[in-house]
């Protein structure tokens, strides 16, 4: 396993952050107005940048309360003054922008840029996002940071134009947080429900930990419940500089010392319509085999618990898998001794593998998992080779292309329930190529079904679903097993339950590349 | 067996081109303006023929360079290529060809060398068999069954999907009743109609021609 240099990285990117150390985010977006200033900017904020170095770790650095991260569009870039010869080795992608990327996106209808909140209007530089536990210590940091614009201005604005809770829509930043739980904890359930941020990828370099590679990893051909049955995916397809998954050094700009260790980052406001997703489930799982619940968990291919179908298909079996996996975490708390406590520790990480450990091979008709579900599209593991040992060189050999890192939040307050208003959840993913990775994803397997045998299905949950002649017109089939005499279910004239709000493609780059960046350093020869 | 697999038959022409100009034009200019002038889908002349799958137009400039160490080949003339997927055997298929979409043929082959000999099917035939490649390349999202028999199996999948949604949970005489009205109204046996519109790629175009 090769050593990374996780000084060198930013945080957030070799371990998510996570939603229950760090519920709270807020999101800058920042426009250059002079570059030198600018540069001095980026230079002053270096120190409080967060990187990837464990915490807790005597010999490291210490768990901060606010953590600091920025990333710069390809606009950002130009203005701060990265060589043009720089600029010009950047992918299309992100030198076109999220924008311009809006027919590969499918962002259309309600979801076209034009309506988005006003500050995509403009044109975003540089990005800075702190997370904290507490919006008092996000707040203290903002005020440090403004600090550090006043003393660069007239180098950086900080563009207003986020649409709020009201009728706001000039807010300064993008607030994110958590839901809470009526005992006041941080959940990690979205606006519909869904447990979210189960599953993340497994690379080379990441922290050793069984829990995350199996289910994380990319599948072998040894069963899924085994350490055997997975293996870290390749750096590269995450980190800039490193060997990817073709065996080849992503594409990436150079000097090479401006691309190694960096990311690039997608950034899109997802606004959720929740009472059309109240109000379908509500008639539809009237009439689904198995109730509202159930219908519940084949869009996703998890139950709101966060079970998965593939190894929990019945509503019961979820429930008592959900009431072990809460006793095994009470057990670690109240356990008495050292040894209990480590019992019960092992206990608990056995229940979480099957979180995430398992794949479809035992499924592949989609009797449990339906292949159109929401996580078997956006991650198929071997389920592309439809059963066909062999098919591929690796099971996984099409999906280990596509993997993302998520590290998102959600937004707002629906506890009305009500299509309008400002909620949803703010999708962050890390690649090495936003094209191969998110996009490829985005336009093949969340608004199309082909590579599933799904003609021209969308995914139900997050697909820009049309509307024909007045009429939502997304479906999904719902399949019973190949020896299962019920009948597919039909889920007709699906709305379009998720509509962007925004977004853009920023660079994230490494320590060293930044202060490259803020010394204005760049030497692309 | 090349051009042929099953009763699914593989045209592949290439056609040269005079060399010469037309209103201070190149002919190839010229065709091309031609082609992209040509209505799409349901509305091409092509859609017209009887058991023509699909079909190709463009002009070939030059062969492409393919790097070192490549020899660079140069044709003699530029060609227009005509491509067609189809429904054998191939001297049905020109004369149905010939007879629907004459107008359009003329046009199109206008600067090719020898078309000026072209008068009636027979002819066409004979030009078109002149130009004709041996090849295996197949259009890959058709079977070699006739096209009436492929257009109207899409219409009743696409039907059939429609009335099963529709017809969701239903108790089983109400079903049955609406599946005896179903078969009805869109006669499986029935080749003529109602059926898939050719040369439509859209559900919404696809009109069904009663």
């Amino acid at each position: 396993m090769s050593l990374l240099d996780a000084h060198d990285i930013q945080g957030n990117i070799l371990k998510g952050y996570g939603r229950s150390a760090y519920p709270k985010a807020r999101y800058l977006f920042l426009q250059v107005k002079e570059a030198e200033k600018a540069r001095q900017f980026v230079r002053s904020l270096v120190p409080s940048v967060t990187t990837s170095a464990p915490w807790r770790d005597g010999a490291n650095v210490a768990r901060p309360a606010v953590t600091t991260n920025i990333a710069f569009t390809y606009h950002g870039l130009r203005e701060l003054g990265v060589p043009r010869d720089s600029l010009q080795s950047f992918p299309d992608e992100f030198a076109m922008g999220m924008k311009a990327r809006m027919d590969i996106l499918g962002d259309d209808g309600a979801s076209e840029p034009a309506n988005w909140d006003p500050i995509w209007q403009s044109e975003v530089h540089i990005f800075v996002w702190l997370s904290a536990s507490t919006t008092e210590a996000i707040d203290g940091k903002y005020r440090a940071i403004v600090a550090l614009l006043e003393a660069a201005a007239p180098g950086v604005e900080i563009l207003r134009g986020h649409r709020g809770p009201g009728k706001q829509d000039d807010l300064p930043y993008q607030e994110a947080s958590a839901l809470y739980g009526p005992d006041g904890t941080p959940q990690a359930h979205e606006h519909f429900g869904y447990t979210d941020g189960i599953s993340n990828p497994f690379f080379k370099g990441n922290t050793a930990h069984e829990g995350a590679l199996m289910g994380g990893g990319k599948v072998t051909t040894a069963p899924p419940e085994t350490r055997e049955g997975w293996e870290p995916l390749e750096t590269g397809e995450f980190l800039l500089g490193h060997k990817d998954e073709a065996c080849e050094s992503p594409e990436a700009p150079t000097p090479s010392l401006l691309a190694r260790n960096g990311t690039f980052m997608v950034y899109r406001k997802l606004h959720q319509n929740v009472g059309s997703f109240d109000a379908y489930l509500e008639r539809l799982g009237a009439a689904f085999p198995g109730g509202k619940e159930s219908l519940a968990a084949k869009f996703v291919g998890r139950w709101r618990n966060g079970a998965p179908l593939a190894t929990f298909p019945s509503e019961k079996e979820a429930d008592e898998f959900a009431a072990r996996w809460a006793a095994a975490r009470a057990a670690i708390a109240s356990a008495p001794d050292a040894a209990t406590r480590d019992a019960a520790k092992k206990r608990f990480a056995d229940l979480n593998l099957q979180f995430t450990a398992f794949d479809y091979a035992k499924d592949i008709d989609g009797g449990r998992c339906p292949a159109g579900a929401h996580i078997r599209r956006a991650n198929p593991r071997g389920a592309l080779e439809f059963g066909v040992t062999g098919a591929f060189e690796t099971p996984g050999a099409v999906s280990n292309r596509r993997r993302i890192l998520r590290r998102g939040l959600p937004y707002g307050d629906s506890t009305e329930r009500k299509d309008d208003g400002d909620h949803g959840i703010i999708f962050m993913a890390m690649n090495a190529s936003i094209r191969r990775q998110f996009e490829f994803v985005q336009q093949q397997w969340m608004n199309y079904g082909n590579d599933f045998r799904l003609a021209n299905d969308k995914d139900p949950i997050s697909g820009n679903h049309r509307t024909l002649n007045g009429t939502p017109d997304g479906r999904m089939v719902v399949m019973s097993g190949a020896k299962d005499p019920a009948p597919p279910f039909f889920c007709t004239q699906l709305p379009r339950f998720v509509e962007v709000r925004g977004g853009d493609y920023f660079f994230m780059p490494s320590l060293t590349a930044l202060r490259l960046i803020g010394d204005g350093d760049i030497d692309p020869t | 067996m090349p051009n042929q697999a099953g009763d699914a038959y593989a045209l592949t022409t290439i056609c040269p081109l005079e060399n010469d100009a037309h209103q201070d034009r190149s002919v190839a200019t010229v065709i091309r303006q031609r082609l992209k002038d040509l209505p799409l889908h349901e509305h091409s002349p092509f859609a017209r023929v009887p058991n023509l799958y699909l079909c190709r137009l463009f002009v070939l400039d030059e062969l492409t360079y393919q790097g070192s160490p490549a020899r660079l080949d140069r044709l003699r003339s530029k060609y227009l290529v005509f491509v067609c997927d189809l429904h054998g055997p191939l001297d049905p298929f020109l004369a149905g060809l010939w007879d629907n979409a004459k107008e359009t043929l003329a046009s199109i082959f206008a600067f090719c060398v020898g078309f000026k000999d072209v008068r009636d099917g027979r002819t066409f035939a004979a030009f078109i068999e002149k130009c004709q490649l041996t090849t295996t390349f197949y259009f890959n999202g058709s079977t070699d069954a006739p096209l009436a028999e492929q257009l109207k199996a899409l219409y009743l999948k696409q039907e059939f999907a429609k009335f099963a949604m529709d017809h969701q949970g239903e108790k089983a005489d109400a079903l049955q009743r609406a599946f005896a009205d179903f078969v009805k109204r869109v006669e499986p046996s029935n080749l003529a109609g109602p059926t898939w519109r050719a040369g439509a790629s859209t559900l919404d175009a696809a009109e069904v021609r009663a």
